[in-house]
């Protein structure tokens, strides 16, 4: 009984590096597998989920509503544009500098915007991005206003679409695991604990708005670095990407895939891209489509997909404990007295 | 820049204030009392400026008729939107609420599209309406000064029924505290549906009454709200007073920014809306959320 359950304890990691096997070898194989044009896709998927997950860290870890994240995005994605058309600068230097460069912005718009809480921070952070839009938009002689950016020449061993993929795949996993382990840091502890009670925060000591903002910051620069590798993807810049409509998309997402799960974004970013590319391709009326999703996911599925997996889960546990009770009924006690001695 | 044409363009400016506090004021009652962000309000008001040119353009120019008709059309829109979305989310939390009004947006916006199409609905100033005024020398549209007519009717004829009316009295008694409304024997729920078909019918008159000065097509709903929003904001989300104050504030705002930067008018709105926040990060009249 011992063994059954030691071994019960350690299949979750055993069954978690499976999992990350199999994932690396389908995500190997995926340029075999795939057309090209498939394959882009996949890379706009990669892109949106790192923009998600990166988003993320705010909405689903730190409690704060940012409506205006497509700003970073977009500042990411013209830093590489502008360094490449206006200095000859190479893209892969530019997607270093799109960090830099959202980093410094969002300090300041993060330290102006945290003047508010919650409905209200969300709001200036609209605003602000507004602003940032419509300064992109309207200053022709450096952005290119509404004509935007067009042809970025990428280095010679990206013009291959499996190339670029593995390119943008190694780029975001890498972002993602690392937002993955400040999540898991003792600050990211300090973040969730924001998220529930900032009152409670501050008397532990912890100084909310200083972590807020250097959450935000974290957020937005990785949010740039996306915008970056979205330069890399399309290699056109265009001022829609700082509007709020494609500020919408990483909120959109992170709903979908539920905001409580690290992952849950990403898998939401890969489900609305498809879906998207889907429905456009099979209905003019691919708004009406997606709307009626969306509203059920918000009626019955509040909590994304992640609810609809751990739903899942906790149904196929049951069914488990189940057969696990007939078979030894004692089995829960000695855990129990196990676990507190 | 003359005396003059600073008054023209105030003026203006005041008419596109009196549409944007029609959207307010229904956003801003529709929050106050049922706590919802209702992104979907400009969709209201787009089925509004659509229902009304087409009653206009099929009656060959029957105006009054669309004036009443097409908001009661709207306010049942309203309705049915309040019924089956919206109450099953009153007590979700703001984000879940928000995309519930924003996928609202998209399939309203996709319907509209289906049954009009792509193509824009142009009807005509009525004839009692058509001509200019003379203001220090300029000419200003008469139809400019019947719009802000309108709004301030509309400002009063709400004032009133908040405050003259024991349905208005009921609706107050919801933005304090709707639990202690039902437990005093008021029908909860159903005052929640009036009050959203009282903010899409006043919705649904803003779109009539802006389809004769410019041309009805897509793209109006989201347009129109993210303006509204701001004006909300600005004045408080909640507050009347506010979003009248703040209506008044970002029509000036667009009317001289788009003297100076054209393209830019926009912008402005949101730099006054930032400025205003970051000054008082409740909006002018607003007031902690609960």
């Amino acid at each position: 009984m011992r063994t059954a359950l030691r071994s019960q304890t350690t299949a979750t990691p055993r069954s978690r590096i499976v999992l990350s096997a199999v994932a690396a070898l389908i995500a190997l194989a995926l340029p075999l597998l795939l057309q090209e044009s498939e394959l882009l896709l996949v890379v706009e998927m990669l892109v949106l989920a790192l923009w998600a997950v990166s988003y993320n860290l705010l909405l689903g870890y730190t409690g704060l509503v940012s409506f205006g994240h497509a700003a970073y995005y977009g500042v990411g994605a013209y830093t590489v544009a502008l360094l490449w058309s206006k200095y000859g600068i190479s893209p892969l230097i530019g997607l270093v500098a799109s960090a830099a460069v959202t980093a410094i912005i969002s300090f300041f718009t993060g330290l102006f915007c945290l003047r508010s809480v919650r409905l209200y921070f969300a709001l200036l952070t609209l605003a602000v991005s507004q602003v940032m839009f419509t300064i992109v938009f309207e200053w022709y002689d450096f952005t290119g206003g509404d004509n935007g950016i067009h042809g970025i020449e990428l280095p010679g061993f990206l013009s291959s679409a499996p190339n670029l993929y593995f390119f943008v795949l190694v780029v975001s996993v890498v972002c993602m695991l690392i937002i993955k382990a400040i999540v898991n840091s003792p600050f990211g502890g300090a973040l969730l604990c924001i998220r529930e009670n900032r009152q409670r925060a501050a008397f532990i000591g912890i100084d909310v708005k200083r972590y807020e903002l250097i959450a935000f910051i974290i957020s937005s620069t990785f949010s740039g670095i996306a915008g970056g590798l979205y330069a890399f993807y399309d290699r056109q810049v265009f001022a829609g990407l700082l509007n709020w409509t494609k500020s919408a998309e990483p909120v959109l997402v992170s709903l979908i895939g539920g905001m409580y799960s690290f992952f849950g974004p990403a898998v939401g970013a890969a489900l609305f891209i498809f879906l998207n590319a889907f429905l456009t391709r099979y209905t003019t009326y691919s708004a009406l489509a997606l709307g009626a999703l969306l509203l059920m996911l918000a009626l019955v599925f509040p909590g994304g997909l992640a609810e609809l997996a751990s739903l899942a889960r906790a149904r196929l546990l049951r069914r488990g404990q189940h057969e696990l009770e007939t078979d030894e009924t004692a089995a829960a006690q000695p855990t129990a007295s196990e676990r507190k001695p | 820049m003359t005396p003059e044409t600073i008054l023209v363009q105030s003026l203006g400016g005041l008419a596109r204030a009196g549409v944007l506090f029609m959207l307010a004021a229904g956003l801003t009652l529709v929050f106050g009392a049922l706590r919802v962000i209702n992104f979907a309000h400009g969709s209201l008001y787009m089925v509004g400026a659509f229902v009304g040119a087409t009653i206009v353009l099929r009656t060959s120019g029957n105006f009054w008729l669309a004036l009443i008709a097409a908001p009661l059309v709207v306010a049942l829109l309203g309705g049915l939107i309040e019924v089956s979305v919206l109450r099953r989310i009153y007590r979700r939390e703001h984000l879940i609420q928000l995309l519930a009004t924003y996928s609202l947006v998209l399939i309203v916006g996709d319907l509209v599209r289906l049954i009009w199409g792509a193509q824009y609905l142009s009807i005509s100033v009525p004839n009692i309406f058509a001509e200019s005024v003379q203001v220090a020398g300029q000419p200003l549209p008469l139809y400019n000064l019947v719009i802000i007519t309108f709004a301030c009717v509309t400002a009063v004829a709400l004032w009133a029924l908040f405050y003259r009316t024991g349905l208005g009295r009921d609706i107050r008694g919801a933005v304090s505290d709707p639990e202690m409304l039902g437990l005093v024997g008021v029908n909860v729920p159903a005052l929640f549906t009036a009050v959203f078909m009282i903010g899409a019918f006043v919705a649904g008159l803003a779109g009539v009454i802006i389809a004769p000065s410019t041309s009805v097509g897509l793209g109006i709903d989201v347009e129109t709200v993210v303006e509204a929003f701001a004006v909300t904001v600005i004045g408080g989300l909640g507050s009347f007073v506010g979003a009248l104050i703040g209506a008044v504030i970002i029509g000036q705002v667009e009317a001289f920014g788009i003297m100076w930067v054209p393209r830019a008018a926009l912008a402005f709105v949101f730099l006054a809306m930032a400025i205003v926040l970051g000054l008082r990060p409740y909006g002018l009249f607003g007031e902690p959320e609960r």
